[in-house]
């Protein structure tokens, strides 16, 4: 950097210590802002850092054992897994990696992403990933030539975690914001889908393997696989295959430069290309609108019901993030159930994850209109007022997850050859359906968070993350609480011998459902109509 | 709150008994002792407003001075930590029927919200006329004539989040009217439109007012609120400096941007340019930051 006469006294700051200095600044102004912030990001360190001991502990303990390799290097691959999905499921408030705040900045690509990488490096999450690959290697690196190898790939491995998963996140917003995104958000969704299905696999696998032997071909893909092959090539040092070490490595090195070449492309395309989602979906609305109403309107109720509904259902079309969330849904809902009864491992009870995942739409709806919520606030006066809207949104709701739900558990039931267990599957499916959906009308009135819609990078704004969970884990282990007597009826039909009564699970389900939703709507209501101000300043932020 | 809408309503006409209809017989606004803080901040001290019907009225101030504040608790979507409102004789804040009333006779188009913009502008206007209980062909027949109005028939089709500025404004604007409300609040209308579009805007809302209705509209502008407006309000650091007939606040200064700089305090602010001295001149180019950076 060139010192001119002006600035010769403090010296022009390098790009990296700078976006590094940011990044701590934020996330120190972030914990000041609020005390239960705090209190969370503690609570994830304390967390982190048993985890991280446990892990480096039991690495230790396993040094020298046979099955030290298959599990570390497995471990890292799970780990790396982990860092590549997570940012399309975890909300992350971390602005300092959002290249549309950096768009009018004079920076030059390759220093950007640089900066960037190093900003991502601070935080709890890599470190705790640098001393569980730290512990990985511990246990598998023998003898000098293991340590000389370890010491490059323990940071080479973690510093490709983060850059898989700061790469994955940037192209995933270039989806979302492509001229295609709208579509495209139902790969990203199907991505999750199998990505989950996949961990739940392989868990799976694990659970039934007893030893860890039949882990060993896994662990010859994984350990050629960046960044476990670091890890493999710390073993193979140790056992004299320099050559294959050597490879191990490089491969990790170049699938470092590699995944950071396609986090830069992403980044420039991002800086310069405006938002095209919308290009098509105007085209739609066109071929849509001769008289003001659509096709979908003529089918819907009218007044207040049939707008709501309406307008739900075109959202879930139209706008990528809830887009991408209901393909999510949807996909896990029928991909888990499916694929388990494929596999033989599956039970038709699995068809419940269908309306599980379609009733956590329910969820933070009105945090899903952003600050547009005025337009809401402002036809809604009294509670019979806001029963309607939620009813409403209910209702769109519905019309969508019980057909798919009534679906998935026949197709379920279909493949296992197990009609006779349909009813009181649908029947426990319908339960839970109403019970998440009326935690959810509760839990958007009381809970409100605001969902970000200038950045794919958030789902949540800085701050309301640790509300956001709160909301819907409580909301989902209430939910299972709610269907608890289904489930008892259901097992007591089993144990007592009455398969002949089963059948009686569909209608009480359904029944028992819809109370929830009604009930559920009724709590919800005048809690709306009561909080319109603060459920608007709760969702209108960031 | 206590519940007193009604006997609050009653007050209102009293003070003005006798008058035409439309000529202010209950204030459109009337506010008492409105405070709101955040944090340490106090956004609004103790505003007391009385703003009379089917007037052109406009709320001027600073940036910070509690426009936005005040016009989100009068509305509706803010709530206030002290004070009173009412609109058209109705508490805003009270109990559920007396604020039914209230959102049935206002419009509003808020600064900083957003609107639902993956619809089209037609099935915005189609989705919040229908909110409001219009019966559905009303609507579309409402619809049809604002967008026409307001130039929007061309882009009715496409997505709000694709439409520029001013026809955002436009959109809000049409959303807001849709319901033929009585009093119509738009929070800096004009803010970042273009002239063609202001002009539109400017002419629906003329039409407006001849009829009888109210728009408040709070603006930075003098130039606009004293072109446009037969009543004002001067706002600055939450407090109303002055409010009245725009002639009446005027006064004997050549202009309302004078007018205002005097009652906001502002005079005498230019000669801090002192310190300036680098900037612009001469000696513009050497040895600051921009030059290293034409060097590298």
């Amino acid at each position: 950097m060139s010192a001119t006469a002006t600035t010769a006294a403090s010296p022009v700051p390098s790009l990296t210590s700078v976006f590094v200095r940011l990044k701590l600044s934020l996330l120190k102004n972030g914990l000041r802002q609020s005390g239960g912030r705090t209190a969370a990001y503690l609570a994830s360190i304390v967390f982190g850092t048993f985890l991280a001991v446990v892990a480096v502990l039991g690495f230790v303990l396993l040094r020298g054992h046979a099955d030290a390799v298959t599990v570390a290097v497995l471990l890292t691959g799970v780990l790396s897994l982990s860092w590549t999905v997570m940012p399309l499921f975890i909300p992350s408030g971390d602005e300092t990696l959002d290249p549309s705040r950096l768009v009018m900045l004079p920076l030059q690509p390759r220093p950007l992403v640089r900066a960037l990488l190093v900003a991502s490096l601070v935080g709890v999450g890599p470190v705790l990933t640098s001393v569980v690959v730290l512990g990985a290697s511990v246990a598998v690196a023998h003898g000098a030539a293991g340590t000389v190898v370890a010491v490059l790939a323990v940071p080479l491995a973690a510093v490709t975690c983060v850059a898989l998963s700061r790469s994955v996140a940037a192209a995933n917003v270039r989806l979302l914001t492509s001229r295609k995104g709208r579509d495209l958000a139902l790969l990203s969704g199907l991505v999750i889908a199998v990505g989950m299905q996949l961990v739940n696999f392989g868990a799976q696998r694990l659970g039934r393997a007893g030893g860890l032997e039949a882990l060993e071909p896994a662990t010859a893909v994984v350990g050629w696989l960046p960044p476990a092959a670091a890890i493999g090539a710390v073993d193979s040092a140790g056992r004299g295959d320099y050559a294959v070490a050597a490879a191990r490595l490089l491969l990790t090195a170049a699938a470092l430069v590699g995944l950071l070449y396609w986090w830069q492309r992403s980044l420039v395309r991002l800086m310069v290309e405006p938002d095209g989602s919308t290009i098509g979906a105007a085209a739609d609305a066109g071929a849509d609108e001769k008289s003001g109403t659509g096709r979908l309107a003529r089918m819907l109720p009218g007044g207040r019901t049939g707008a709501v509904m309406e307008r739900s259902l075109r959202y879930i079309w139209r706008d990528p993030k809830t887009k991408a969330a209901w393909v999510t849904s949807l996909a896990v809902g029928l991909i888990v159930p499916l694929f388990n009864a494929f596999q033989g491992t599956g039970s038709i009870y699995f068809a419940c994850f269908a309306s599980g995942m379609l009733g956590i739409q329910m969820y933070n709806q009105f945090g899903q209109d952003t600050s547009a919520f005025w337009m809401v606030a402002q036809t809604i006066s009294t509670t019979a007022d806001a029963y309607a809207e939620l009813r409403a949104r209910a209702l769109a709701l519905l019309s969508v997850t019980l057909p798919y739900t009534t679906v998935v558990t026949a197709l379920t039931a279909g493949v296992l050859g197990d009609w006779s267990a349909f009813p009181e599957a649908l029947g426990l499916a319908f339960g839970l359906l109403g019970a998440m959906m009326a935690t959810g009308a509760v839990t958007s009135a009381v809970f409100p968070y605001s969902i970000p819609q200038d950045s794919g990078y958030k789902n949540v704004a800085p701050g309301q993350g640790g509300l956001a969970w709160m909301s819907i884990m409580g909301g989902m282990i209430l939910g299972g609480l709610l269907c608890s007597p289904l489930i008892a009826a259901t097992v007591y039909l089993h144990v007592s011998d009455r398969q002949s009564l089963l059948w009686l699970l569909l209608p009480a389900g359904a029944l028992y459902g819809g109370l929830l939703v009604l009930a559920g709507l009724k709590l919800a209501a005048p809690r709306t109509a009561a909080r319109l101000p603060e459920i608007l300043a709760a969702v209108s932020k960031g | 709150m206590p519940d007193q809408a009604f006997d609050g309503a009653f007050d209102g006409a009293s003070d003005t008994a006798g008058t035409a209809p439309g000529e202010g017989a209950v204030p459109a606004v009337r506010v008492e002792g409105l405070w709101k803080r955040f944090g340490q901040q106090i956004a609004v001290n103790g505003v007391d407003l009385v703003l009379p019907a089917g007037k052109f009225i406009g709320l001027v101030g600073p940036n910070g001075a509690g426009k936005t504040t005040t016009l989100s608790m009068i509305t509706g979507l803010l709530r206030p930590d002290q004070g009173r409102i009412l609109v058209a004789g109705h508490d805003v804040w009270a109990d559920p029927e007396s604020v039914a009333q209230v959102k049935a006779r206002i419009g509003i188009l808020p600064e900083g919200l957003r609107l639902f913009e993956r619809l089209s502008g037609r099935e915005l206007l189609a989705y919040s006329g229908r909110l409001r209980g219009l019966p559905g062909a009303e609507v579309d027949k409402r619809a049809a004539q604002l967008l026409d109005v307001l130039d929007l028939a061309g882009s009715q089709n496409k997505l709000v989040v694709d439409y520029s500025t001013g026809m955002r404004k436009k959109i809000g604007l049409a959303a807001a009217l849709l319901h033929n409300p009585e009093v119509l609040f738009l929070d800096e209308p004009f803010e970042g439109v273009d002239p063609v579009s202001a002009q539109t805007i400017r002419g629906v809302l003329e039409r407006y007012t001849s009829s009888g209705a109210t728009v408040v509209f709070s603006s930075h502008v003098m130039e606009l609120v004293e072109s446009l407006c037969d009543w004002v309000a001067v706002m600055a650091a939450g407090r109303i400096r002055a409010q009245g007939p725009l002639a009446e606040v005027r006064g004997s200064a050549p202009s309302l941007q004078a007018a205002f700089l005097e009652l906001v305090g502002a005079n005498g602010r230019a000669a801090a340019g002192d310190s300036l001295d680098w900037l612009g001149g001469p000696g513009a180019g050497k040895g600051g930051p921009g030059t290293s950076g034409a060097q590298r």
